[in-house]
Order: structure tokens, then sequence, then C-alpha cells
């Protein structure tokens, strides 16, 4: 009961967030490509700098759900997916934790310390979210106490799946992979000879199962060329100027939140009871060693590492106390019907939220409704001011705003960056960061991209605002607490 | 009994191993069979596989003729004066390349002098594809002109000593000289090179935001058409459209020589368009552009014609800002003789080739000449050798405003002295 009422509160939390200002709009904007030209750009479609990029639209199911359901049902239908995947990663975990705990507490404790530590990226309404969903979901099939032989199916059809929602199913063949590679590993301590390795049959069912679930990734529209392209867009150069492709730091948010899981981890393997499988320290070192070597992959290590804690803690706490958890049959009548209770609360509280969809408003509201839903730093009023008056020639923008402008800003604008940077060439991206950190010649490459608008975080950008402002080419043609806008006096390229 | 059913388990054991080793071979094959041929190339690339050549289906390159003959530009006279200022005479020790090969786009390959001192185009043209040449006038310490490449053969380029000064300025002067593309080039540790070694090379290398594509624009123009499209090495599907609007967009002040070869280049894509599209040819039928790109282009030139109609300054020259148009004529910059030979020679050279509805008035081009030609005869000897490359240009713009090109009328110029001479 306590565990449904948290997962409700999660959803309820998930639900009223704000929609976050960067990738999402972006993803939305190829979405809205593919469902208008029916098919998938072969380079970067929307962005004039980047034309004749190759783009492998590793996302391109979820951009096209995305755009399908922002069309249906408006911005609460994002906020809804948004909230139904962070709340079923949860539920997924929290399931198989209490199978294998049968204790609420750890449960809970479990489910607390994924969002704790993943909340950075978890609060990104991204194609990510449908990759750690698939994550979550093979990570309780695999953990399972016992084999079933439907993983057979599900598996594979989970990584076809998986490989047209996000790229990361990368990571799901790693844990494959971590899974088979522990398990020889396992039986190879325990025995000391590699024939029982071969013979092992949970051995073989990992590895026949990486085998299938690798080849059920060819089914996406690149098919194996998806493989090549995942492993080039993380060495693409310009990420590491990003700083969720940073290394991940103890001054991070989440670095201190990890830091704090992997010590309490150390503190419960001392203490736990429970044996250590070798895959289990596998996945717990591989993924935090990805995160400390770009901090965006601890989205993958929070729920192994949560998982691991509810476990072990568990475990511990049982040895402690010497007593028996009681069993409990989440089918008992009783906890069945507190548990749809609860999903009945659950949609109460979230009524107000869903009614405008569900009976349609005025437009007016709906506008500041809308404005309600995005994150207060979308720059929503400054590119209105751009859609009523036109940009001409090269815009010039932040690129955590290159999305929202792609999406919401006046059709044909040239953006000239936003948060896919791994398709923006490499020259753009270097001329970008001069600007931004007003190096030599700053105002020169403007000139030279024939920059005639500028579209930038007020107070985030001081020191180029600040320049912009005394340079006698430039006007400022709009002003918020948020955004300001620049043209030039004497338009590059006008007649 | 007990024999026989671990028989089976064993059996059914690797029977499931070979049924699903047989799935994965059977996915990948189907997987590669439906990938387009691009697809493959970037799958192979990404393991390390050799990039697929760019097919190109002639041996020699384009010509861009001119095509005005006005002696009012310039006359004989004037014009031989012009050319034998501008005769290829560099010393034979720590030769730049750069003084080459504006020599030889200038030139050609066929220009034969009477003065030994005088680099023939085929010494022009061996030094710039001879390692062997190379190295006896810079020595075996300066690191070689031509580097082996992954995809061919790439040209050193930058400011250190005995390098080409601009990306792909070689390959395109070359290629205005009218190279064979079967030429064959040595280069240290790359056999059997060719000139189109240099030529993948270079389609692979170029990127459309580096400081400079005028000379890559050029060079692929000349040798790829009807091909108009492309694969970089980092992935890029390139074409000539893109070329275009990279040359077009930004302010008119940058690229080299005040920007007026952004301008040249331009114009050289919408003449092969145009040679295309009237070729009669059905695989070049729709011409080397994209009919909107080539509306850009030529509004572009337009307006480059009409910022030099009222940027000429009174003498007939233009100054290095000719971009800012009539106010460049109040407020000059940089106004240093030379800057205004590289803009006047510059603009001459566009204009001999560019179609009339792109010309300032005869008169501007007339009087423009005039000041060019004095200028450049002043020059004294040492003066014109430290700034070759600018005057190099001045020579080809003159010779293209009588309709030939400086090789040709100098050949028949000489012979008509010795004539006269002999009489």
């Amino acid at each position: 009961m306590l565990v449904v009422l948290a997962l409700a509160v999660v959803f309820v939390f998930h639900v009223f967030l704000p929609l976050w200002h960067t990738d999402l709009w972006g993803h939305l904007s190829f979405g809205r490509f593919i469902h208008s030209t029916g098919s998938l750009p072969a380079t970067e479609p929307l962005m004039p700098l980047s034309e004749g990029v190759a783009f492998v639209d590793t996302a391109w199911l979820c951009q096209l759900l995305g755009f399908l359901t922002i069309k249906t049902f408006g911005h609460v239908g994002i906020q809804f997916l948004y909230a139904a995947g962070v709340t079923l990663c949860a539920a997924v975990l929290a399931w198989r934790a209490w199978q294998r705990t049968r204790g609420a507490p750890f449960v809970l404790l479990a489910m607390v310390l994924f969002l704790w530590v993943g909340w950075q990226y978890l609060a990104i309404v991204r194609p990510q979210l449908a990759g750690l969903a698939c994550f979550v979901t093979l990570f309780a099939l695999l953990t399972a106490r016992r084999w079933s032989n439907v993983n057979w199916i599900a598996v594979p059809v989970l990584f076809a799946l998986w490989a047209n929602l996000h790229g990361s199913f990368l990571v799901g063949l790693a844990m494959l992979g971590a899974f088979c590679v522990g398990r020889g590993c396992d039986v190879l301590r325990r025995t000391d000879r590699f024939a029982a390795v071969i013979g092992d049959r949970d051995f073989r069912r990992y590895l026949l199962l990486t085998e299938l679930a690798a080849v059920a990734v060819l089914v996406n529209p690149y098919g194996i060329g998806l493989y090549a392209s995942v492993f080039s867009i993380s060495a693409n150069a310009n990420l590491t100027d990003i700083v969720e492709w940073e290394p991940m730091t103890l001054r991070m948010k989440h670095g201190q939140a990890a830091a704090i899981v992997a010590l309490v981890l150390v503190l419960l393997y001392r203490v736990s009871p429970r044996r250590v499988r070798v895959a289990e320290i596998l996945l717990l070192a591989g993924l935090g060693g990805a995160a400390c070597w770009t901090s965006r992959m601890i989205i993958w290590w929070a729920p192994i590492a949560a998982y691991f804690v509810g476990l072990h803690g568990s475990a511990a706490w049982k040895r402690a106390a010497r007593r028996k958890s009681p069993s409990v049959n989440l089918l008992q009548p009783r906890l069945l019907w507190t548990g749809i209770s609860a999903l009945v609360v659950v949609f109460a509280v979230s009524a107000k939220f869903f009614e405008p969809a569900l009976q349609g408003q005025g437009q007016g509201s709906r506008a500041s409704l809308n404005r309600s839903r995005l994150s207060p730093v979308t720059p929503v009023e400054a590119v209105k001011h751009l859609r009523k008056f036109p940009p001409t020639g090269q815009v010039f923008n932040s690129y955590e705003w290159g999305d929202y402008l792609l999406w919401a800003g006046p059709p044909r604008a040239s953006v000239f960056v936003a948060s896919h940077a791994h398709l923006v060439p490499r020259e753009v991206w270097q001329s970008y960061m001069q600007v931004m950190n007003l190096s030599t010649n700053w105002d020169d490459t403007l000139a030279r991209f024939g920059v005639n608008t500028i579209l930038i975080e007020k107070q985030r950008r001081r020191g180029l605002v600040a320049r912009l402002d005394a340079d006698d080419n430039w006007q400022m043609t709009y002003e918020d607490d948020l955004a300001v806008v620049y043209r030039r006096i004497v338009p590059i390229g006008a007649p | 009994m007990f024999k026989e059913s671990t028989r089976t388990q064993a059996r059914s054991k690797w029977g499931g191993f070979l049924a699903v080793q047989v799935i994965v071979l059977a996915g990948v094959a189907a997987s590669w069979g439906v990938l387009s041929s691009e697809t493959r190339q970037t799958v192979r690339n990404a393991g390390g596989g050799r990039r697929a050549a760019v097919p190109i289906e002639f041996d020699e390159p384009l010509r861009i003729e001119p095509l005005y003959d006005d002696p009012q530009v310039v006359s004989d006279e004037e014009l031989a004066a012009v050319l034998a200022k501008v005769r290829p005479k560099f010393p034979q020790e720590r030769r730049r390349p750069n003084f080459v090969e504006h020599a030889l786009r200038t030139w050609g390959v066929d220009a034969e002098f009477s003065d030994p001192d005088v680099m023939s185009g085929i010494e022009m043209r061996d030094f710039l594809i001879d390692h062997g040449q190379f190295v006896a006038s810079w020595g075996k310490k300066t690191p070689a002109l031509l580097q082996p490449g992954e995809g061919g053969i790439s040209i050193r380029w930058g400011k250190q000593p005995g390098a080409s000064v601009h990306h792909d300025h070689l390959l395109a002067s070359l290629s205005e000289a009218g190279i064979s593309r079967n030429q064959r080039v040595y280069a240290m540790g790359r056999r059997g090179a060719t000139f189109d070694s240099i030529l993948q090379q270079a389609l692979l290398d170029v990127r459309l935001d580096e400081k400079e594509v005028e000379w890559s624009a050029m060079a692929f123009a000349l040798w790829l058409p009807p091909q108009k499209n492309w694969t970089t090495a980092d992935g890029r599907a390139m074409s000539f459209d893109l070329l275009a609007k990279r040359l077009i967009r930004g302010h008119g002040r940058f690229g080299v020589c005040s920007g007026t070869h952004r301008v040249y280049s331009l114009m050289l894509l919408a003449r092969i368009d145009e040679m295309m599209r009237t070729s009669g040819d059905k695989k070049a039928a729709d011409g080397l552009l994209s009919d909107a790109v080539l509306v850009d282009v030529y509004d572009h030139l337009a307006s480059v014609r009409d910022l030099i109609s009222v940027s000429q300054f009174d003498d007939g020259s233009w100054p290095g800002n000719w971009y800012d148009g009539a106010e460049a004529v109040d407020f000059p910059t940089d106004e240093e003789p030379y800057k205004k030979v590289i803009a006047t020679g510059h603009h001459l050279e566009w204009l001999a080739i560019a179609p009339e509805s792109l010309h300032p008035p005869r008169e501007q081009i007339r009087k423009a000449a005039k000041w060019i030609i004095q200028a450049t005869l002043e020059q004294s000897d040492e003066s014109l050798r430290k700034r070759y490359t600018f005057y190099s240009h001045v020579g080809n713009a003159l010779a293209l405003w009588r309709k030939t090109h400086p090789a040709d009328f100098w050949k028949k110029h000489q012979a008509e002295h010795a004539a006269s001479s002999n009489e």
C-alpha cells in the first residue's frame, strides 16, 4: 500500500512539473518533420548550418509518438507521458525490489534513491526516458528469481523496440554482457573449470540472449548502421563542451548523491549476508565508471545502485532483526482494492490538471495555461516577438534555446545551434563557443556567418549583452526578465 | 536409458545454440543486404574501411572561356607589357609554391618562354607535383608539400615555409591550368599516384565551414560535373549548392583578397551551371546548382555589381572595401596601393567571365583597366616579385578581356616580335 501510494506521489509530482526548455522541443521538431514528410531525414533537416550533416535518428519513434501526443492532447499529453515514464521506471524497480525483499521500507528506499541520484537527468523530458524504461524492464527480467522462457521472446522484442526509441540500447547490451560474464566468473570461481562455465545453463542463456538482443536491434530503419552511428555520437568533439557530457564531480548535485549512495553500498556490502554476484559488481563498477567518465551515464547507474541498496539493506536489516519479514501477496483482495483506491485518488488529484485537455478551453486561457506548463526559463515571449517580426538571415541563439526556437519560432528561421550538438559541424560549434565566450573576433564571427538577429539569455550571458549594448552595429529590439533580442542595424545580405 | 537421455539433452543444448547462431548470422546478413550503398559506406568507414573514390567522368578539367574581346579595355601593346612583367621568374632556392601556383593558373601548363630564367608551364607543374623538385628547392628538412593521406595525397598548406598558403589553392591552380587527371604525381611513400589522388583527397577533406572554400569550390566544379554530390570524410553530404550558399554567406569583407575570390568562384559555378544546362547532355541538363540557389547566386553577383558600380575611385581603381559601396569612396580602408591592385585586378578577372548583365557600365571597366595597367607597369621588378600573386591576376584578367589566355597571347606576341626583329 505504502509503495503504491509512493508511486502515486511520484506520478502526481512529475505530472505537474513544467516541461523542460531544451531537448524536448528539438525532438518534437524532428517528430513534426517525420510526420509531415512521412520519412526519416537522411541529413539534419532543421538547421541550415548543419545541412548535409549525416543524421541517424536514433529516437525517431519517440519523436513521432511525442509529436502525435502533443498534436492530439497538447502540452498536457507530453506531461502525462513524462510522468507515466518516470512512474513506470520507479514501479518496475519497486516491483522487482519488492519481490526480492518483501520489505516496503527498502522498496521505498530504492525508489527514493533512484529518483534522487537520477534527478538531474530525469527532470529533462526526452527520449532517454523511454530508454530508461527499457533498461529497468530488462534489469527486472534478468534479476527475477527464476528464469522464464518468456525471456526468449520478451528480451529481443524489448531490444527491437528500444533500438527505435533511443540509442541507449547499447547500455542494455552491456548489461546483458555483464550478466553473462558475471555468471561465467561465478561458475569459474566455484568450480575452477572453464568447461563448467561452457556447460552452465545460465551462462549459455545469457550468452544467447545477448546475441539475440544484439540481432533484434537490427530491426530499425538503419539496420546495422545504427551501431556505427551510436558509437560515433558519443565520440563527437562538440559534446565535450556540454556539461552533461563532462566527467561527474562532487561539485555536481548528482555527483554528491552518487557518492553518498556508493558509500552506503560499500557499508552494506560489509554487513549484508547476501551472496554478491560478479554481475552485480560489474554493473555497479562499469556503469559507475562510465558515469565518472561522462556524468550523463549516472542515469543508468541510479536504478542499479538503488536496487542493490534496497536488496542488501533489507538482507542486513533482516539479519540484524533476526526475524523474517511477513510475506505479502500483492494479489490479496484487500491490497488490490487499496491499490485501486490509491490510483483513483491519484486521478482525482490530477483531474484539475487534465481538465483542459478533456474539456477544451478558450484560446487565451489555454495560452496562459500552456505557459505555466513550460519551464520558467523557456523564452516564450521572446520567440513570440521573433514570430511577429521574423528575422532575416542567420539567427544566433544560445544552444539551450535552439530547440524551442525550432519548435515555436518563425518558420524557416535559421537557428544557429540546438541541443543535438553532434549534428552541428565542428567549425560552427567552435564559432558558437567563440561568440559565447567573447573570444577574440567574436563580432567578426557573427558577421562571417551573416548573423542579423541574436536571441540570448539576459542574465546568464551578461557579458555578451553588455558588448552588444555598446556596439553601434546592434540594436536591442526585445527585452524581458529572461531574454533579449538584438538585431543588426544594417543587415548583412539585405538588398 | 540414461546415456540416451544425456545425449538427447546435449543435442538439444547444442541445437539451440546453433539455431541462435543461424538467427544472428541471418539477421546480420539481411540487415546488411537491405542497407543503402551510402549507409554501407558509413558502416565500412566506422570499421576503418577505405572510402570509395568519387566517380569522375572526364580526364581533363572544364575550361571557362572568356567572353569579350575589347581592345579599349586593354590594347595588344599594353597586354604584352603587363604579361612581360608577370612572367614566372622565380629563384631556384626556396621557391614559394604559392607564387608558382599563381603563375601556373595564369600561364597554364602549355606556357613556353624564350628566356631560360623563366619557368615554363611544364616546369611549374612539375615543381608542384614532384617531391624531388620540391626537395631540390627547399632541402630535405622542410616538410614535404605533398603529404600521403588516407584517401590519396593531401597538400601541406598554411603559413609555414614551403607550404601552399591556401587550402586547395594548389589543386585549383593546377585544374585551371588544364592538368590531366592521369598526370603522374611523385609524392614521398606513394607510388603510382596521379593528380586524381590529390583531387580525391581534397574531396574528402573539404569542410564547408572552414575559413576558405573558394578554391575547393572552383576545383571541384572544374572536375566533377555532371556529378553534383559527394560525401566528405566526416560523412557530410556535400553539394555545389552548399558550396555556393557558403560562398554567399556573411559579410562581403570576408574571404581572401578582400572577398573577391568568393565572387570569382561564384561566377565560375554559375558559368559551369550554364555550360551544363546548354550542353545537350541529359545527365547535365539540371545544371550544377539547383534553380533556387542559382537565383541566389545571380542575385548576389548583381549586388556585387551594384556595389562596385558606386565604389570606384575617380582614377578607375576600386578600394579594398568595395563592399561598402558608395561609402567606400569617402571612407576607404587600408588604402595601401597594393590593396587597390588586389580589388581592381580581381574584379576585372571575374567580370571577364561574367555576362554583361552583371557588369557595371563598360566605361568603368575600361577606367579600371587603364589604372591597373599603369599601376603594374610602374612597379619595379623587385616590388612586383614581392607581390607577384596580386599582379598575376592582373595579367590573367587583362588577357581574358582580349578573349585569350596569357600563354596563347604571349606565344603569338613572341612570334610576331621575332618576325619583326628579323625584318
